[in-house]
């Protein structure tokens, strides 16, 4: 049989295993549940940096609309104006949800109504427009001509220079670059997780042993890497799908478009690491002489991935810092990391190329140091081995 | 005979235990050998060197001539002695995957793997999951995946072990069957009436050498044999026969110990001179017999 039918088989039975279990149909269904998520709350969240829409009632109101959307554009506040005639067309407005704010303005008062109250930028963007208006209307009564005055009326430009500006739309990247280093921090785990645990059953059950009179051990570690591989990708590609149906339904325009681009990023992303990951898990769960040592010999492999899960959260708070950087190249924290990265969007044009070089270099060098330790301890008769001594038999 | 599996001069060590010391026999088509020797003989270590599971440190595996690749490995079949197979999976589905591993197509496994399964015992239970099975029941589905794709060479460490009397004679009758269609056949074993009853050649190893290999009538001559003979006299006629040492008289006669090269017909012959002889016959033979005095010896 050529060694590619074999794997063949190899990968089908692995894949038809997972999908009798309930586990891979509730993981399915919270991954889907996480992505949709991921997608919509980005959305809601930036809700808020929708412009803030004003009723004017009265022509002393209205009056002030021009003055009211320069300065709001001046203090990068957004806002919309809207006449109305009177009080009680502008109060079914706010009741109904239209708007946001009624300005109620008379020659020397004004009333700000709103259903729950507005933020501080917006009346202070408010104030300053009555206030104006209310200095030129004074001006005029005491009789002292506008053009005399119009100098010292005309506000100091003063120049916000941002650094280091956050995107407007940053509150949607930062949630789905944590919700993204989470779910493959997640699917890593899992499915890196089953390949370990089933290699050690194949090794504690001596399957192996009939496996390996009909097949190479190369044969067996690939199609078990595969199938349960395969079953990961479909899993993830199952919430993919659910994602983008959750954005055309929500219609997020909201959502920057690196986000969505984020999508198949992630895919190749999860299937560098699970090749590294389950690599490696497949040598670990070689190593054991009884089904409970899984746990202990994958730990050290498994706390790698916690550990570029938790990094997540500083990389978003300081996505520049050159650590964050540094780090997202190692192998190990890159299918956590790099996405992240691409979520935030500062990367520059050769970190990619060079990450998925570092990756795929790192990828083959694992697969033949893993195959080495799974095809020497698979049919070692004796107690638990260390990797060292796995790899000295001959 | 023309061997079909050929051992030469097979050495492995674990660390500083010499498992095996010089393995060297073989198998002819169609031919059944049984493979005996205490605990820790090495007959495991043996079988798996043949199935390429363990590579021996010198010495050479030859199927039908040359050197054992891995497309004649799809045509052996292995029961290995610690069984393997996977729990949670139905038996039908199990049969029939390790037949698609050695090669058959979807249908065919599936279809051998009901014909094997109902062949042993275990029709009308294709659909359950292994655990599900008393430890020989288990061990059925494992002889079934060791022969579901009709192996030319049928690799077998103790399948007789845990088996009840039923499932041993349609073993043994499964095992004749196979070697009458040309499969050459080892397997080990420690029921030795077993061993004696199916198999036409045995190979006794020891601390991984082979003490004698041959036909039970070869291996018998390489021992005096034990003769027991009633006749109707006191006297002792025997003592004084060239080769001839009394071991032993009671009521059942006289057992006497026979140098190999002495005609049996001389001490008939001494023996119906005395008087009227009622029982004349070989005691020894037996492969127990046999395997202790070459074992102590
Ligand atoms: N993986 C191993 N590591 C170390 N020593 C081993 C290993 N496998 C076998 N041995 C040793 O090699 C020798 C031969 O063992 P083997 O299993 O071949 O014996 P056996 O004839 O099959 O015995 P039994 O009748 O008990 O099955 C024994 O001394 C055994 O302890
Ligand atoms: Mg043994």
């Amino acid at each position: 049989m050529s060694g590619w039918v074999a794997v063949r088989l190899i990968a089908g039975r692995e894949i038809a295993e997972r999908l009798q279990g309930r586990v891979i149909r509730v993981m399915t269904l919270l991954t889907a549940l996480l992505v949709i998520a991921g997608v919509t709350i980005p959305g809601l969240i930036s809700g808020s940096s929708a412009p803030t829409r004003i009723g004017l009632v009265g022509t002393p109101a209205q009056a002030l609309a021009p003055s009211l959307r320069r300065i709001a554009q001046a203090a990068r506040v957004r806002v919309s104006t809207s006449d109305f005639a009177d009080d009680a067309a502008a109060r079914r407005a706010l009741a109904g949800g239209r708007l946001d704010a009624a300005l109620i303005a008379g020659p020397s008062s004004a009333r700000i109504e709103s259903e729950q109250g507005i933020s501080a930028s917006v009346r202070a963007v408010i104030g300053s427009a009555l206030d104006g208006a209310h200095l030129r209307s004074e001006l005029a009564l005491a009789g002292i001509p506008l053009t005399k005055v119009l100098p010292a009326l005309t506000p100091v430009p003063v120049t916000v220079a941002e650094l280091h500006p956050k995107a407007p739309d940053q509150a949607a990247r930062d949630v789905a670059a944590v919700a993204a280093a989470l779910l493959m921090y997640v699917s890593l785990a899992m499915y890196g997780g089953a390949v370990a645990t089933g290699v050690a059953q194949e090794k504690t059950s001596r399957t192996a042993e009939v496996l390996l009179a009909a097949v190479r051990p190369r044969q067996l570690l690939t199609g078990k890497v595969l199938g349960i591989g395969a079953t990961a990708l479909g899993q993830l590609g199952i919430a993919a799908v659910a994602g983008l149906i959750a954005n055309a339904v929500v219609h997020s325009a909201r959502i920057p478009g690196s986000v969505i681009a984020l999508i198949p990023a992630f895919l190749v992303c999860f299937l560098a690491g699970f090749l590294l990951f389950a690599f490696a898990l497949a040598a670990a769960g070689a190593l054991v002489a009884r089904q409970e040592e899984v746990q202990m010999v994958t730990t050290p492999i498994m706390v790698l991935l916690v550990i570029g899960y938790v990094l997540v959260y500083p990389a978003v708070s300081s996505p520049n810092a050159g650590w964050v950087r540094v780090v997202s190249f190692l192998p190990p924290m890159t299918p956590m990391l790099m996405p992240a990265r691409i979520a935030l969007g500062h990367l520059a044009w050769w970190e990619l190329p060079l990450s998925a070089l570092i990756m795929a270099a790192s990828v083959y060098g694992m697969v033949r140091l893993a195959s080495r330790v799974y095809a020497n301890a698979l049919i070692h008769g004796g107690p638990r081995l260390g990797w060292r001594a796995a790899l000295a038999i001959r | 005979m023309s061997l079909a599996l050929e051992l030469t001069d097979l050495r492995h060590r674990f660390g500083d235990l010499v498992a095996l010391d010089g393995i060297s026999f073989g198998v002819g088509e169609g031919e059944i050998v049984g493979l005996v020797g205490r605990n820790g003989a090495g007959k495991t270590t043996t079988m798996r060197a043949i199935m390429g599971i363990l590579r021996p440190d010198r010495g050479a595996v030859r199927w039908l001539g040359h050197e054992v690749g891995e497309g004649d490995r799809m045509r052996f079949g292995y029961m290995p002695e610690e069984r393997g197979l996977y729990a949670q999976m139905a038996l039908r589905h199990q049969v029939a995957y390790f037949a698609r591993l050695h090669g058959l197509e979807r249908e065919a496994a599936l279809a051998a793997a009901d014909g094997w399964l109902d062949r042993l015992g275990l029709s009308g239970r294709a659909d359950e999951r292994l655990v599900a099975l008393s430890h020989g029941n288990q061990q059925r589905v494992q002889l079934a995946v060791a022969l579901v794709h009709e192996p030319r060479l049928l690799v077998l460490d103790e399948p007789f072990a845990g088996l009840d009397p039923e499932a041993v004679d349609s073993l043994s009758e499964v095992l004749r069957e196979r070697a009458l269609a040309g499969a050459a056949i080892l397997f080990s074993s420690h029921q030795l009436e077993l061993v004696e009853r199916i198999c036409r050649r045995v190979v006794i190893v020891d601390a991984g050498r082979i003490l004698a290999a041959g036909t039970l009538r070869e291996l018998r001559v390489r021992f005096p044999a034990q003769l027991r003979v009633r006749v109707d006299t006191d006297e002792d006629w025997a003592s004084a026969l060239p080769g001839v040492t009394v071991a032993g008289v009671d009521e059942e006669g006289v057992l006497l110990v026979v140098d190999p090269g002495v005609d049996p017909q001389t001490v008939l012959r001494a023996a119906q001179a005395r008087g009227p002889v009622d029982h004349f016959a070989f005691e020894t033979g037996g492969l127990l017999e046999l395997y202790r005095r070459m074992v102590s010896g």
